[in-house]
């Protein structure tokens, strides 16, 4: 048998699929690419970014300013910055927006 | 795999609560049909053995629990407390404590359930897949990391050997040595000249001859101000020289002087006893405290498992620091030959970091992640005065480079806040590493 479902009722499936997914990725996978992407960063932002000292902590942290501190720093639109500048040209701005995505997503303690 | 408290103990490690919130995770799936994992488990999914727990190996054996907490990670290391070379200038400077740069295991013991040994490992069995302890013991792996650190070539300059290393202290490995050095420098009279002999390249923490005279003239001005600080050096080029030689002048005027090989200033021949040096030319110069920072190799057992080549150190495949000579073996940190990134803790936890993410991948059977790595050397010239060189590294044409634009010093005209926000941020630095590495505020 063949049943059709109403549209909105399909949307409403896939989405709970991709929920289900993201939790299943979450659980499963450590995401291992990005994790070694952002591993630098953390030897002057603790372990995920989580340490608060005079270097400032990025775990939690808006995903949309971290990714526009981290174009401003790649374009040395900073001032007084030290070595974020020097940092961020390492990385392509779509390496900087999945990493200001991955320190927003940290789970805070 | 189970999925239950992985997301838990990966991101955050393993505490009580995580563990509960976990185990609450898996009952409310009951699809899943996940069971409890055991919160340290019993390495179901492979046996990972880390020898060495500096800034390599520690970083090495958490990454690796965090990844995947399935592994049986053991950490060898005979030292229960591990004094690091970065900041030990700062304790010659009279800046910090000793037990401030101290750092232990309990971390990656309770709570990423890293089995920490306290024994010396004495041999490898590359085709055994075997590592054997001082205290007898034998450890199979399925990978191998070395992070051995670096040894001295004891005689490779003349009549420097370890009866010498007492006279004339090294202070290249953080601890006792650098106590040794210390009083020495505390005993010496005030108009004494210290004496500090540089290496070659390649060699352990490349801006640390020069931070560490940086530090030593800033005691002495305090404390002798009548002294001087010379520095003989193999090379005529050295890390950071413009910064450094600028700052030197504008805090030490005259009270550090450096002679380069061109002007004689490689020595060939050391004198303990007298604390005496001799230049390849034949200049002898006389110290009141002698500081010889010697030729160096990689860590011994490096040398045990095979890894090695002519130099001395250790060729590694970029994507994943495992040896390019024995398979399942991964050597990180200051033993491995990884130009253009520099012999630095923090290369030796970035590279950590891309070896334990390529073994997960490969105990999973699945592709090496493509490798991202970057490095950061703060160098103090004052308390605050603050230097430092960037750079973040990938694979171009199959070996590590440079990513074009990236990195580099700090400016030479910079404003005297932005050395002073260097010196605070070199602070900053330190113990974050400290804390990503060991889990110690130090």
């Amino acid at each position: 048998m063949n049943v059709r479902l109403p549209r909105a009722a399909t949307a409403a499936i896939a989405a709970s699929l991709l929920l289900g997914a993201t939790q299943q990725a979450l659980a499963d996978d450590y995401d291992l690419q990005r994790e070694v992407m952002a591993g630098g960063c953390a030897n002057c932002h603790g372990t995920d970014g989580a340490r608060a000292g005079n270097v400032p902590p990025l775990a939690g942290r808006d995903a949309d300013y971290l990714e526009e501190r981290l174009l401003a720093f790649k374009r040395n639109e900073v001032a007084d910055t030290t070595i974020m500048n020097r940092i961020a040209k390492g990385f392509s701005d779509d390496e900087l927006a999945s990493l200001a995505e991955h320190f927003a997503n940290v789970e805070q303690e | 795999m189970s999925v239950n408290s992985k997301p838990f103990q990966s991101r955050l490690g393993v505490s009580r609560r995580q563990v509960l919130k976990g185990l609450g995770a898996a009952s409310s799936l009951p699809l899943i049909g996940g069971f409890a994992a055991p919160a340290f488990a019993t390495g179901s999914d492979g046996r990972v053995v880390v020898i060495g727990g500096g800034f390599g190996g520690a970083t090495a054996a958490k990454y690796l629990k965090r990844a995947n907490p399935n592994l049986s990670v053991t950490l060898v290391e005979p030292a229960r407390t591990f004094y690091t070379c970065p900041f030990s200038n700062l304790f010659l400077g009279g800046l910090r404590e000793m037990s401030k740069i101290a750092h232990g295991y309990d971390e990656l013991r309770d709570r990423y359930g890293v089995e920490v040994v306290h024994t010396m490992a004495q041999d490898i069995d590359p085709d055994g897949h075997s590592v054997s302890l001082a205290n007898g013991d034998t450890l199979h792996y399925d990978k191998l990391v070395l992070s051995p650190g670096i040894d001295i070539r004891w005689n490779a300059l003349e009549g420097y050997d370890e009866a010498a290393a007492e006279l004339a202290p090294h202070a290249w490995k953080a601890g006792p040595q650098t106590e040794l050095l210390k009083r020495q420098i505390e005993d010496m009279d005030d108009g004494g000249t210290f004496v500090l002999v540089a290496p070659e390249n390649p060699f352990r923490c490349p801006p640390g001859p020069y931070e560490r005279a940086s530090m030593v003239a800033h005691y002495l001005a305090q404390h002798k101000p009548s002294s001087k600080v010379l520095i003989l050096d193999a090379k005529d080029n050295f890390s950071k020289q413009g910064l450094f030689t600028g700052g030197w002048e504008q805090l030490y005027g005259d009270s550090i002087e450096w002679v380069g090989l061109s002007g004689d200033g490689r020595v060939t021949r050391v004198d303990a006893e007298n604390l005496e040096v001799e230049t390849e030319f034949g200049t002898v110069h006389r110290a009141d405290v002698l500081n010889v920072v010697p030729p160096q190799k990689a860590g011994w057992i490096a040398e045990r498992a095979g890894v090695t080549d002519a130099s001395g150190w250790v060729p590694v495949k970029p994507e994943s620091f495992e040896s390019q000579q024995v398979a399942d073996i991964y050597v990180v940190g200051d033993a491995s030959v990884a130009a253009p990134m520099p012999k630095s803790g923090f290369c030796a936890n970035a590279q950590a970091k891309v070896a334990a993410a390529a073994i997960v991948a490969a105990l999973r059977g699945d592709s090496t992640p493509e490798p991202y790595w970057s490095n950061t050397c703060y160098s103090l010239i004052g308390p605050e005065y603050g230097i430092s060189v960037a750079g973040v590294y990938r694979i171009q044409d199959g070996v590590i480079a440079e990513v074009e634009g990236s990195g580099g010093l700090s400016p030479s005209d910079a404003s005297a806040e932005i050395r002073q926000m260097e010196a605070e941020y070199a602070v900053g630095w330190y113990n974050a590493i400290c804390q990503d590495t060991w889990g110690t505020e130090a």
